[in-house]
Order: structure tokens, then C-alpha cells, then sequence
């Protein structure tokens, strides 16, 4: 099979990857595409583009790399869309799956409480899983492509949902709260042995400080910061920012 | 290129050559992120796009002599005093555009 059929192959498969094109210096033209399974098609691509190969597939980004002796390499990331998966079927989990939608991400809700847990509450959820948050979350496997939010309102499935997230390789890990709740939350979680360090990790209380009041401007504020967690931005006006509007690329 | 993989392919399937043009890298402000990707067939047929349509005409010309050369290049537009009324980029950016035969 030919790279390009390899890489058409793979808008379907959801396998995630890395194509790499030698765009200038020795021998442009070359390309390799590298799978995370380890599979490699094609060649020519110097080692020296690929050592960071992890972090590239994990970063979900395209980008140039610039190497030694003025060699340039594109970096091409295939992978399916990021997942949000939401513990706790509220309306804001509706809210925060339809605006997910719009950015063509997959949208998966669980909750343990079937009445709560329906398609006609949650028609923007790709996926429902009606189970307990240690079983939901095992289920659902959270990859570095994965953001988790906790939305359940009740500690006694927001903390069991949170540290499990926490084990999990999730890029973001959200709950919603005050900052009362939070407090709380983060006593209880250090008692059940959560470290501090993965404590750290808990975007608590979740979302960009927007001003939200309706669940869709909650949604937006939330999803805001998934996005900018996964950019390495912080979140703040264009216009007072200093760096350059669009995500680096080299 | 993700978006133009299945195009690509189908054209492939009848036989055509086929030549894609990626933006590789932008500087300061850019119509079109990274790995955006137009292609272009030996009969003439187009798909994607490289900018809002600033720059198309020139990188299909580009296009089609790769596919007589069969040799990758590297193509760079942005605003220069001398391009201001040629192919430019009117939001003043800078991008460089890969362009290379499907194999």
C-alpha cells in the first residue's frame, strides 16, 4: 500500500501518528509516516526529527522543526478528535457536549443515575455510560487526547470520578464548584491519598473567568480553558497578549 | 493534508498525477493553520486550498511544474514592496508552502 492510501486509511482507522516531510535542505522530499503502534511507512526523514516523536503525537499539533545544518522538517499530526468525556449528566454536561460538537470533538457523558442519563436529556452525547465513576472512567480509558469534566454536584461521585481521572493520562481534569466545594474537595482528596502534585492537576473550579451565567456561557467558559490547556495558553485577551496569536509552530 | 486525502486518493484511482501543495509554516498573521493542503491534478482539477485565495494561481503554476519535474520545492509569500501588487498576502503575513508529487 502506497503512504498516501496508508494516510487516507487513517481519517477513518483513529489511529494516531506523526507524518514527517523533509520540506527543505538533504533530501527534501523525504517522508515517513510513524504510527503510535510503531508501524513506519515510507522513508528517508533524518532520526534526528523523530527522537521526540512522543511528544509530538501527544502535543496533537502540526508544526515545522527546525534541525541541524538547516535541514527543515514537517511535522503532520493524524489522530481522531480530542474526546471530552463529562462525569455527571447535569444540564451544563449538555451544554459543554453541544459546544464540543461545534469543534468536532467526541462527546461522552456518564453517570450512575439512569433517570438523569438519558438521550433525550443528552442528544449531543456521543456516547452514554451508565456506570459508577471508577468503572465509567475505566471504561472510557482517558488518553492524552482526553479531557475529563466533573460536573455531578455530589462528593460522593465527583471525588471517586476525580481520582480516577487523575491516575488516567487526561489532559484536563475539570470540576466545577465554588471555591468552598473546592476547598472541601481538595481536604477529602488529599485524605484519600491523592498526592499534591496530581492534586495540582484539578482544573478546580473549572472554566475561564468570563463572567458565565447560563449553562451555555458556563459551557463556553469551561470549554474555553480545555482548549487553552491543550494549546499551553493561558487564556486571556489577543490583545494583551505577547505572543503570536496562532499556537507556535516551530 | 488530512482533508484532502480522500480526493487525492480518488483521483489517483483514474489514473491522474497528482501534485499537493501544504502550508508548512506562517509567520505573524496567516489565512490558513499549518498543514492546510491544496491539490491539484494533472487534468486540471483542484481541491483545499493554501490561502483565502491570494495565493492559488501561483501555487497551482508551481504545481504543475512539479509534475513535469516530479521534484519537491519549497515556495515562500508574503508583502514585499515589489509583490504589493502581485501575489501577496494582503494581511501581511509570511507563509511557506510545500509542494510535492504524490508517489
Amino acid at each position: 500500500m502506497s503512504l498516501f492510501a496508508r494516510l487516507a486509511e487513517l481519517n477513518t482507522s483513529g489511529e494516531r501518528g506523526v507524518l514527517f516531510t523533509v520540506v527543505e535542505g538533504d533530501g527534501i522530499g523525504g517522508k515517513e509516516l510513524v504510527l503510535e503502534s510503531g508501524e513506519r511507512v515510507g522513508g528517508g526523514v533524518p532520526a534526528e526529527a523523530m527522537v521526540e516523536f512522543d511528544d509530538l503525537v501527544r502535543r496533537g499539533r502540526n508544526r515545522l522543526l527546525a534541525l541541524d545544518g538547516g535541514t527543515r522538517v514537517f511535522v503532520e499530526w493524524y489522530g481522531p478528535p480530542p474526546r471530552i468525556f463529562v462525569y455527571g449528566a447535569v444540564d451544563t454536561a449538555e451544554s459543554l457536549c453541544r459546544a464540543a460538537k461545534l469543534l468536532g470533538w467526541t462527546t461522552i457523558v456518564g453517570d450512575a443515575r439512569g433517570m438523569f442519563l438519558t438521550p433525550e436529556r443528552m442528544p449531543s452525547a456521543d456516547v452514554l455510560i451508565q456506570k459508577w465513576p471508577e468503572e465509567a472512567v475505566a471504561e472510557l480509558a482517558p488518553d492524552h487526547q482526553t479531557a475529563v469534566v466533573v460536573l455531578t454536584h455530589d462528593d460522593k461521585f465527583d471525588e471517586p470520578a476525580l481520582k480516577a481521572a487523575l491516575a488516567s493520562e487526561a489532559f484536563y481534569v475539570g470540576a466545577l464548584g465554588s471555591r468552598k466545594t473546592t476547598e472541601r474537595r481538595r481536604a477529602r482528596l488529599l485524605e484519600a491519598g491523592v498526592s499534591e502534585e496530581q492534586l495540582a492537576r484539578i482544573m478546580g473550579p473549572c472554566g475561564l473567568d468570563i463572567g458565565a451565567d447560563t449553562q451555555e456561557e458556563t459551557a463556553v467558559a469551561i470549554l474555553a480553558e480545555i482548549v487553552a490547556v491543550r494549546s499551553g495558553r493561558g487564556g486571556g485577551p489577543l490583545r494583551e497578549s505577547k505572543k503570536r496569536i496562532h499556537v507556535e509552530v516551530a | 493534508m488530512r482533508e484532502i486525502l480522500d480526493e487525492v486518493e480518488r483521483w489517483r484511482e483514474a489514473g491522474e498525477k497528482v501534485v499537493v501543495a501544504t502550508v508548512v509554516a506562517t509567520r505573524r498573521s496567516a489565512p490558513r493553520p499549518v498543514g492546510t493542503s491544496l491539490a491539484v491534478s494533472e487534468s486540471g482539477k483542484m481541491c483545499g486550498s493554501v490561502s483565502g485565495g491570494c495565493v492559488e494561481s501561483d501555487v497551482v503554476e508551481h504545481a504543475m511544474a512539479v509534475m513535469q519535474s516530479g521534484e519537491a520545492k519549497l515556495l515562500s509569500y508574503g508583502i514585499t514592496d515589489e509583490m504589493a501588487w502581485g501575489v501577496g498576502l494582503p494581511c501581511g503575513g509570511e507563509i511557506d508552502v510545500f509542494v510535492e508529487p504524490v508517489e
